[in-house]
């Protein structure tokens, strides 16, 4: 039998308390115990990036990271990439833009991931497909996404 | 779904986690748990109690005089990314930066690479190339063990259950000018295990001859290593055709591949072959540079 343990996290900018088994993922806390199914488990493995979350701002992928681990850090999901208001963050926009969705399944996980590689900055395209190259997608592709990603940047620079 | 173990504690402390680990038959450690959460559900490692290293925050990276430390749980991306390291063991921070994708590398750290102790583990070869240590602790005190001499078996280490790796201590690489690589082969960049790793670092001497010859070799033994055939065969000599036939050669002996899922023992002996030559082709190229 597993034992319950107690974790705090602030997930999307909300402080909450919560008593998870022992072996609990974040995934399963963030799904199952805050209600959050934007997340997506894919592989389950930390392969296919799916799963994709920030914690304390890097990218990790939440099927490999365990709730307890996460006792006193920052989470944010895919329903906290949105700014005031439901404003889509400028990735998200830019998805929407250049049609880098189709199914859906692997978006999450890619918006992101996106917002991360934004945030750690790139140089060029090469290097900007390094840092997406843990999401997969089986059917859109990655040419829309990388290059709503180059557009997002480019509107960030534009708007400094 | 919940990992099937009944228990995880986040000790404050390198003598609490100790004391766990020491006191509790089925207590194992996780650090960045990219290997053993994967391995946990699937049953091929199991625990009854998890003790998570990550309130120790040993991911500091320094140098203590000419000596680089790499705290255990310093992850993939700061290993790849620090200065440090690129300057005294770039092929590690080369390796690092291969090391699944990037989420993965956010969470995946040096410690627990070693650890694990794949055959594969990308960043062994870069490691035993520098003449690494492992300083690890244990209830009974601290101890260093050369990282050659650390790796038993696929999954073993010189690690007793009660130890923990505290750093990794990397020796200043020769002054001079010298060739250093990293190459991983597999079927794509990211997001791979190794089919055959490759680390080598040589000295290049003003006549072109190479000295202080490294190689060291994963995916095609029971655990990373030297490939001290190959060393022995080049060092001192210049790394034309015939030494890089002979080099070729040589490492056959270094190696003891299997077939598995990754691919069979003979791709794998002509995958060494071909990395052998192409370090030493590497190494005739930066001399002219």
């Amino acid at each position: 039998m597993s034992e319950r343990i107690a974790v705090t996290i602030v997930v999307n900018g909300e402080r909450r308390m919560f008593e998870v088994p022992a072996g609990r993922r974040l995934l399963d806390l963030l799904r199952v115990d805050a209600g959050l199914t934007g997340t997506k488990e894919g592989c389950g493995a930390g392969e296919c990036g799916a799963c994709t979350v920030l914690l304390d701002g890097l990218p990790v992928t939440s099927c490999l990271v365990l709730a307890a681990s996460c006792d006193g850090k920052e989470v944010v999901t895919v329903e906290g990439l949105s700014g005031h208001g439901g404003r889509l963050h400028p990735f998200q926009d830019a998805l929407v833009v250049h049609g880098g969705v189709q199914c859906g399944f692997c978006t999450p996980g890619i918006a992101v991931a996106g917002a991360a590689a934004l945030a750690r900055g790139f140089q060029d395209g090469e290097q900007a497909a390094r840092l997406m190259s843990g999401n997969l997608c089986r059917c859109t592709g990655y040419d829309k996404v990388l290059a709503a990603l180059e557009f997002a940047r480019e509107n960030e620079h534009g708007s400094e | 779904m919940d990992l099937p173990v009944r228990r995880i504690v986040r000790p404050g402390s390198l003598p609490e986690a100790l004391a766990v680990l020491a006191g509790k038959p089925g207590a194992r450690a996780l650090a960045g748990g990219t290997d053993l959460v994967v391995q946990l559900r699937d049953g091929r490692r199991s625990a009854d109690t998890l003790v998570d290293l990550g309130r120790l925050e040993f991911t500091s990276i320094a140098m203590h005089g000419n000596l680089l430390e790499i705290g255990a749980a310093a992850t993939m991306d700061d290993v790849a990314r620090h200065s440090s390291v690129r300057r005294m063991a770039p092929s590690l921070a080369d390796a690092a930066a291969k090391v699944g994708a990037w989420p993965i590398q956010c969470r995946a750290t040096l410690g627990g690479n070693l650890a694990n102790a794949s055959p594969a583990a990308d960043t062994a070869p870069p490691l035993l190339i520098a003449g690494a240590s492992v300083r690890v602790a244990g209830i009974a005190g601290e101890r260093t063990i050369p990282l050659d001499a650390f790796f038993r078996g696929p999954g073993a280490t010189a690690l007793h259950p009660d130890e923990l790796i505290v750093s990794i201590l990397v020796p200043p690489p020769p002054s001079g000018p010298i060739v250093e690589r990293f190459v991983k082969v597999g079927p794509r960049r990211e997001q791979i295990i190794a089919t055959v790793s490759f680390a080598g670092r040589a000295e290049i001497a003003s006549d072109g001859r190479l000295h202080g010859v490294r190689v060291a070799l994963g995916a095609v033994a029971p655990t990373p290593r030297r490939a001290r055939g190959v060393e022995a065969c080049v060092e001192g000599r210049k790394p034309d055709a015939e030494l890089r036939r002979e080099a070729a050669i040589a490492v056959q002996d270094d190696i003891a591949p299997i077939d598995d899922v990754r691919a069979s023992a003979g791709y794998r002996r002509i995958a060494a072959a071909v990395l052998v030559d192409r370090f030493l082709r590497s190494a005739e190229e930066d001399r002219r540079e």
